[in-house]
């Protein structure tokens, strides 16, 4: 870069950039209106016909219903567990510390690089009689994500002063209304970004369904495109229309609270 | 107060679902990774290092292994490298600036299967907008089939990557740059400090914390590409661009579930041993700060 980029033409280079992100989209949305031969040339170019019909088409799968219900029952569940089972845990890892749970802590420390073996996890649902169940793959989801929710509370209870905890159990308070009445309100931004990385996270995930799910009503949105482009792939609109389906949910939330989302994201990967 | 008064008991629930979902898999993947587990069998039978010598003779194996650590490095580098380009422009005073930050991130929100769905149209040799592209400004000598071609489809997913992460990196790169004193550049450049020198000795030195992160998350996350790679090639064409998790699923779907879990464990072992001196280095940054 030069000593003094003209701010216009940095702004050129900038939107240039931004253009490279927004033609893709755009293909797949000019090419979700589109017949069967002209989706297929995959071009910029405005429909020569409108065919609303591809979205019908999606509508009438019976199952994108249940797809988005199952995805958002995941993300739910999941969101309670981790920051309830985190939270707990990543309090008293802070405050009481010692050799157990200080080991406690380099383990999932350690579960935020390991690979999740997931060809056994298949075997452990088998054997347990959950295999399919909702109930194992939130457990799943819950196994993979506390090590990132964990490290990040333990950060953040850190910078709770202990004279409070102190206080409140002079006054006569128990350790599980601690918790909940002083503890919690105080990391409760944390607990924002932590339910955005867990929402995120299991919405867009595609390896942990397509291992751990075989029974078609339990699956997620996700792994209902991977099917149906298995099943539509002769026909792009209709592929195209259903993937636009699938994603503009996802982008609505994201425009409005996209200052949460990015902070909370990357706040999370700074800590984790 | 004493520490020994926080009850154990609320670690409890945290501890037994890791123990026995994340854990209890990775013990028990060590035993069935020496048995010949498979769909189709009704018994699991103990077969010693079967799995291991049979893995250890297989070219595909070395290709996985190749591929995967040639994906994390070039990710690595480049998201980086794209990622503070980003963050350096988007730091300007630019009037579409919020607008152009909301649009780089936004490829970060979406299912990473769905971008390999719409990346395997751009890339189509014939109809995809890439090549149309190069056509039309007279590059058309540049054209290639770029998922078919064992000369190209590697880098091709490498590029779908970054253009998936790069505005993630941006967002923690600009997080850094708040931090650096306006001032401190400014007398940088009083000094006679052009952009380059001033970016080498001023700012770069003070985004490391930002350079840490990237790149450990980088590193991790890229040994674990899967989504994209399986709809982008499957691993094809031949084994060129075969990466670990692919080669489980290949290996998973014909059924040879005790081989799979044999190459889970490698991968494991793999990201183990590039992860951990990388957190003991990141651990010891903490102390320093």
């Amino acid at each position: 870069m030069r000593k003094k980029l003209p701010p216009i033409a940095l702004e050129i280079v900038a939107i240039g950039l931004a253009l490279l992100i927004l033609i893709p989209f755009f293909m797949i949305f000019i090419n979700s209106f589109k017949g069967i031969r002209e989706s297929a040339l995959f071009g910029l170019s405005l429909p020569s016909t409108w065919e609303f019909s591809n979205y019908r088409d999606v509508f009438n799968q019976d199952n994108i219903l249940r797809g988005f219900k199952n995805s958002f029952l995941l993300s739910a569940l999941v969101v309670v567990c981790v920051n309830l089972f985190a939270s707990m845990a990543a309090f008293v890892i802070q405050r009481r510390g010692g050799k157990f749970l200080n080991g406690v802590y380099m383990a999932f420390i350690m579960g935020l690089i390991v690979p999740v073996s997931i060809i056994p996890t298949i075997r452990l649902l088998d054997v347990l009689h959950i295999k399919g169940t909702y109930l194992s793959i939130v457990m799943y989801y819950t196994a993979v994500l506390l090590p990132f929710a964990v490290f990040l509370l333990v950060g953040f209870i850190k910078s709770v002063p202990r004279e409070l905890d102190e206080a409140a159990i002079l006054e006569g308070c128990g350790y599980f209304r601690l918790y909940l009445k002083i503890i919690l309100p105080l990391i409760s931004t944390v607990l924002v970004t932590v339910s955005i990385v867990v929402i995120v996270s299991v919405w867009n995930d595609f390896f942990g369904p397509f291992y751990l799910v075989t029974d078609s009503t339990k699956w997620t949105i996700v792994l209902q495109v991977f099917n149906f482009v298995t099943l539509y792939s002769t026909n792009w609109g209709i592929v195209f229309a259903f993937m636009i389906v699938v994603i503009t949910p996802v982008l609505i939330i994201y425009l409005f609270l996209q200052r949460y989302i990015i902070d909370g994201l990357t706040a999370g990967s700074v800590k984790g | 107060m004493e520490r020994n008064k926080y009850p154990l008991y609320f670690s409890f629930p945290a501890i037994i679902v890791f123990l026995l979902f994340f854990i209890t898999p990775t013990v028990i993947g060590v035993y069935y990774s020496f048995t010949d587990w498979n769909i189709n069998a009704s018994t699991i039978k103990f077969i010693g290092l079967e799995n291991y010598k049979e893995l250890f003779n297989e070219p595909r194996l070395k290709q996985a292994f190749t591929n995967t650590l040639i994906f994390a490095a070039a990710v690595t580098v480049l998201q980086n490298v794209s990622g503070i380009a980003l963050a350096l422009i988007l730091n300007e005073k630019l009037r579409l600036r919020n607008l152009l930050r909301m649009i780089f991130f936004m490829p970060y929100v979406i299912a990473p299967l769905v971008i390999g769905y719409i990346f395997r149209a751009i890339y189509h040799p014939e109809h995809g907008i890439v090549n149309k592209f190069l056509d039309m400004v007279g590059l058309d000598f540049m054209m290639q089939d770029w998922l078919n071609d064992p000369k190209f489809a590697l880098f091709t997913i490498i590029i779908t990557d970054i253009w998936r992460v790069a505005g993630f990196s941006m967002v923690v790169y600009l997080a850094g740059l708040q931090f650096i004193p306006k001032d401190l550049i400014e007398s940088a450049s009083i000094d006679g400090a052009n952009y380059w020198t001033r970016f080498k000795h001023v700012v770069f030195p003070l985004l490391a914390p930002a350079f840490t992160v990237n790149v450990l998350l980088a590193m991790i996350g890229s040994m674990k590409v899967f989504e994209i790679v399986m709809v982008l090639t499957e691993g094809g064409p031949g084994y060129t661009t075969e990466v670990f998790y692919t080669y489980i699923r290949n290996t998973f779907s014909s059924g040879e579930m005790g081989y799979a879990t044999a190459i889970n464990m490698l991968l494991f072992a793999l990201v183990t041993l590039v992860g951990v001196p990388v957190l003991m280095a990141m651990k010891k940054r903490e102390v320093e700060m």
